[in-house]
């Protein structure tokens, strides 16, 4: 049986018929077309699904869509304002922190979510933030440097 | 990977809760955090028919100092919150560093501490950093309650003396004494999204800066079907002056009582000089951090 919720994605209402079973990703991926949020696992090792749930970076594919009920969900396509990239975004591909691109709005929210409470992390912190997030193509460190580079632009202390 | 079907109730008092989980019976599973249950369902190891939800029941997520003298946490407080609670970080230490090791920061904004004693896995990071504070876990069904300590709760590799109609409703520990410190060493092969090889958490208590030791509790995980106290080597160190030859030679005591297995993770023989290194380790930084003690 359906049940239906009503949650906030990307600062937008939506009113939705879940299946109890179905999980975050595949509402947002299958109900809602948001097909930038990826599955990969599915077991919460890969983080290719992490989206920000009411301020956290979370892995989708262990959340169930009913229990996001009520909630604030940000994805990837969240993320650019008027047509602009956000700074996490115009860093990765600055730097070409992005090969096959599987993990990027993954590593990109994970990002955020440091970004907000740590908005000038070291390169540990950065690391750490990004512990759960799987990248098989880049080595991680032009990951790392992008997100360096997008905290000075966020926090003024670098021109974009 | 699909979840098998299954209802999804979201009880909004602890009454509701224990009565759906008495009337159910064993069908019914609890859901906090959903990364260890939601997993096993994937991967079809459980197929309950029905979910019972803790998110909506008011007061499981909360971290509480009592007037006296000591701590009570809501089985629903997630990893993240543990590790960074001042008062835990304060007076709990090798809780909040167990909290900031497990998985990574995707996991532990999710996991809760309740799952994690629940599930009674030998490696997970909570159980040794309960078990050296003694804290007592109280558990609530519809028609009793009970208080167990944690030490008696686990039986084997994913068991533990919960019933299938109890709920874990709080975890209890006292403060420790003045000159108490405490540590918690974690050994994976990489820093994150690891299950531990060993894990080690130590709470040591001196009678005065520079005195004996008059408290001292050592446990560790992944080295027996369930986390175990090293209690030889406690007693071994109960009444001595610190130092480290007393600390390794706690730790090859230590030793003794751990009956690791041999998996792709390490083998026997890695994991018993591991034990060792880690626990005189442990040890030495527990006395560093008994020394820097602060009211
Ligand atoms: C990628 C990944 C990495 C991980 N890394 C680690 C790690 O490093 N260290 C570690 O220790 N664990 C790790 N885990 C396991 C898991 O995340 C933890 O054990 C977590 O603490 C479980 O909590 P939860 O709230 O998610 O539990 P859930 O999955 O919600 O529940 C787990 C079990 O406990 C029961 N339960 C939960 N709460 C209660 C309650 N209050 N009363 C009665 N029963 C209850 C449930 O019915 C279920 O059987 C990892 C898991 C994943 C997916
Ligand atoms: S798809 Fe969710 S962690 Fe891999
Ligand atoms: S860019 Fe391919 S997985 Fe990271």
């Amino acid at each position: 049986m359906k049940k239906i919720i009503r949650l906030t994605v990307n600062g937008e209402p939506v009113e939705a018929a879940v299946a109890q079973n179905q999980t975050l990703v595949q509402f947002l991926r299958e109900d809602l077309g948001l097909t930038g949020t990826k599955h990969g696992c599915g077991l919460g090792d890969c983080g290719a699904c992490t989206v920000i749930l009411d301020g956290k970076a979370v892995n989708s594919c262990l959340v169930l869509a009913i229990q996001a009920n009520g909630s604030e969900v940000l994805t990837i396509e969240g993320l650019a304002e008027n047509g602009k990239l956000h700074p996490l975004q115009q860093a990765f591909v600055d730097k070409g922190a992005i090969q096959c691109g599987f993990c990027t709005p993954g590593m990109i929210l994970s990002a955020k979510a440091l970004l907000e409470e740590k908005p000038n992390p070291t390169e540990l912190e950065i690391r750490t933030a990004l512990s759960g997030n799987l990248c098989r193509c880049t080595g991680y460190q032009k990951i790392v440097e992008a997100i360096d580079d997008a905290a000075k632009v966020m926090s003024g202390r670098e021109e974009s | 990977m699909l979840l098998p079907n299954f209802e999804y109730i979201e009880p909004t008092t602890l009454e509701e809760a224990l009565r759906l989980l008495s009337d159910m019976g064993g069908n019914a599973r609890v859901i906090a955090g959903g990364t260890d249950l939601l997993v096993r369902m994937k991967l079809k190891i459980e197929k309950p028919s029905q979910l019972i939800s803790l998110r909506k029941v008011p007061g499981l997520n909360q971290v509480i100092k009592r007037e006296t003298h000591g701590v009570s946490i809501g089985p629903a407080v997630t990893a993240a919150d543990l590790a960074r609670n001042e008062f835990i970080r304060d007076k709990f230490a090798p809780l909040a560093t167990a909290a900031g090791k497990l998985g990574a920061p995707v996991i532990r904004n999710r996991a809760t501490i309740g799952g994690n004693l629940v599930n009674g896995r030998p490696a997970a990071d909570f159980p040794p950093a309960c078990m050296v504070f003694d804290a007592i876990l109280k558990l609530k069904s519809a028609t009793n309650e009970r208080e167990i300590l944690v030490g008696e709760f686990f039986r084997g590799p994913g068991e533990t003396i919960i019933e299938p109609n109890e709920l874990l409703v709080g975890i209890f520990m006292e403060t420790p004494a003045p000159w108490t410190g405490g540590s918690y060493i974690k050994l994976g092969a990489r820093k994150a999204l690891e299950i531990s090889m060993v894990n080690v958490a130590v709470m040591l208590t001196l009678q005065e800066p520079l005195g004996p030791i008059v408290d001292v509790k050592i446990a560790l995980g992944a080295v027996a079907p369930t986390p175990v106290r090293a209690f030889a080597a406690e007693q071994y160190l109960m009444g001595r002056h610190p130092s480290e030859k007393v600390f390794s030679e706690a730790g090859a005591i230590g030793v003794g009582m751990c009956h690791p297995i041999t998996d792709h993770r390490g083998t026997m023989e890695y994991r018993c000089l591991m034990i060792e290194t880690l626990t005189s380790r442990a040890l030495n930084l527990a006395y560093q951090n008994a020394l820097a003690w602060k009211p």
